[in-house]
């Protein structure tokens, strides 16, 4: 069971989760919802397109320009609570390392903390019990965020990702967070080349082995595009395969840039497992 | 004798769990259950059940098999499931709730005029009150994406039998054609015409044709023929 906003999911429902980026220069979108208005379009886009989760972010994952915590609070915290005022219901998540800007989020109404940089500040998971908030914990084998891999090595990489992400939903669990409102994210392309990404991916079933329910974040990344020799924008059927071959190991919520394409997916790998059943069935049967 | 009468297709998508998340057979469902409904009331001693099958049998036990067309539930083994036919009719006796006795059998698709003679001559003969439930589909091949694909001759003989089931009218079942039902792959030819010949002569009153639509090309009819004493 995993519950979010209140809400309780079975365990073979799938979620979406639309990115909002409120950044001048992330990868996929360079900034295209960096003003209000925009980003409001992008997401009532995706409420219509059947998101189940907005994940709000004010710093782009990739090194650039230094954002401070209040510049990032600045680019986040009205607008959670101008989407809050218009979505009641919307599950709102925010991408954040850093508590302060998570305490400042949860109080303008977000309900889950996307803590894409695996506990780098230890202080976020107490902000998550405090507010009753869910949150991300996500394998990043302790780097320090926005820097990118080099040379990373792991012994296991599947394993170090299972043993980092438990470890740290237990802890957030120890401090006092709802244990079935702790997500785990392995963090494709995070601390990670390609193999690495590919691996998880394959062998994403020892990560929902553990119980937690398993965020993946693949949309349009780079191991997608080096598997595919495809640059940003092209990367779409590829991030849609990964997309799949998750859901069929049993992935839970899917951070993404196109909603619909991936909603589908799911649909489909979920009535192939069985655990959903087909729109409607007429051929042969008539 | 026969105290009421009714016929109703026999698609496997009239078992719910079949047709995936949107229901596309509730009308007809509901109108199946309207003539089984009108067959209950009369107060039957039991219910004798006649579906076609590929080869006829007075007596078939078994169970409904879902699995057999990929759905749900336990697999039945081939000798234990009930035939198509009679897997819709249990269902439809069940989703009713029936608490009397229910006799079910099949009769061959092919069977010829001396076997229907002889099947619906057996029926009549029952000395309880029977509620007669024929399970019979009319022509599969009504448009290019039915299951048949397009056979025009099938319009002029499907509105025979709809015309038929509408009026009671036993000689037009009687006079259908097996080799051109046959090629029209209208299932239901001999469970008609064993029904008419166990009808032969009898009192139908009020006969009412409750569904008559081809959704997926093939047409569907639901008929309720009260008998005088329902």
């Amino acid at each position: 069971m995993m519950r979010l906003r209140g809400r309780e999911y079975g365990a073979h429902e799938t979620l979406v989760m639309a990115i909002v980026n409120r950044t001048p220069d992330s990868f996929y979108d360079k900034g295209a919802t960096w003003d209000d208005g925009p980003a409001f379009e992008r997401v009532r886009k995706v409420v219509s397109e059947g998101a189940d989760i907005v994940d709000i972010g004010g710093i782009k994952a990739a090194p650039g320009e230094e954002i401070d915590a209040d510049e990032e609070k600045r680019r986040v915290v009205d607008f959670v609570a101008a989407v809050r005022a218009e979505f009641p219901d919307l599950v709102i998540s925010v991408d954040t390392w850093r508590a302060s800007v998570g305490r400042a989020a949860c109080e303008a109404g977000a309900d889950l903390l996307n803590d894409a940089w695996g506990g780098y500040d230890p202080e976020l998971a107490e902000v998550a019990a405090e507010y009753d908030a869910a949150l991300v914990c996500t394998h990043t084998a302790g780097v320090t965020p926005r820097t990118r891999p080099h040379r990373v090595r792991y012994t296991d990489v599947v394993a170090d990702a299972v043993s980092y992400t438990v470890g740290l939903a237990e802890r957030a669990v120890s401090l006092g967070v709802d244990p079935a409102s702790v997500l785990i994210d392995p963090a494709h392309d995070f601390a990670k080349n390609t193999w690495h990404s590919l691996e998880l991916t394959r062998r994403l079933d020892e990560m929902t082995a553990t119980g937690w329910p398993v965020l993946v974040s693949l949309s349009n990344k780079d191991f997608v595009g080096e598997s595919l020799d495809l640059p940003v924008g092209e990367r779409l059927t590829g991030t849609l395969a990964a997309t799949a071959v998750c859901a069929w190991q049993g992935a839970r919520v899917y951070r993404v840039h196109e909603v619909p394409e991936t909603r589908q997916v799911l649909d489909m790998v979920a009535a192939i497992r069985g655990v959903r059943p087909p729109a409607r069935t007429v051929r042969g049967l008539a | 004798m026969i105290v009421a009468t009714a016929v109703c297709p026999q698609p496997p998508l009239l078992l719910r769990e079949l047709t995936g998340g949107r229901d596309v057979a509730a009308d007809l469902r509901k109108a199946c259950e309207e003539a089984v409904g009108v067959l209950l009331g009369a107060a039957p001693d039991v219910i004798v059940v006649l579906g076609a099958d590929a080869r006829s049998a007075d007596r078939v036990e078994g169970r409904i098999a879902l699995s057999a067309f990929g759905g749900p539930g336990e697999r039945v083994p081939g000798d234990e499931a009930l035939p198509t036919s009679l897997a819709v009719a249990r269902r439809l006796l069940d989703d009713l709730d029936a608490r009397v006795p229910v006799e079910m059998g099949t009769i061959a698709a092919d069977a010829d005029p001396a076997e229907v003679a002889l099947r619906g001559r057996a029926v009549a003969d029952r000395p309880e009150r029977v509620g007669l439930l024929v399970m019979a589909d009319a022509g599969a091949r009504r448009g290019p994406r039915a299951p048949g694909h397009l056979d025009g001759r099938t319009f002029a003989v499907d509105d025979t039998i709809r015309a038929a089931l509408a009026g009671a009218d036993r000689a037009s079942l009687l006079a259908l054609d097996p080799d051109l039902c046959a090629e029209l792959l209208i299932g239901g030819r001999a469970a008609l015409q064993v029904m008419a010949r166990a009808l032969d002569g009898a009192v139908v009153t009020a006969p009412r044709l409750l569904y008559a639509d081809d959704p997926f090309g093939v047409l569907y009819l639901v008929a309720s023929w009260p008998g005088e004493d329902a």
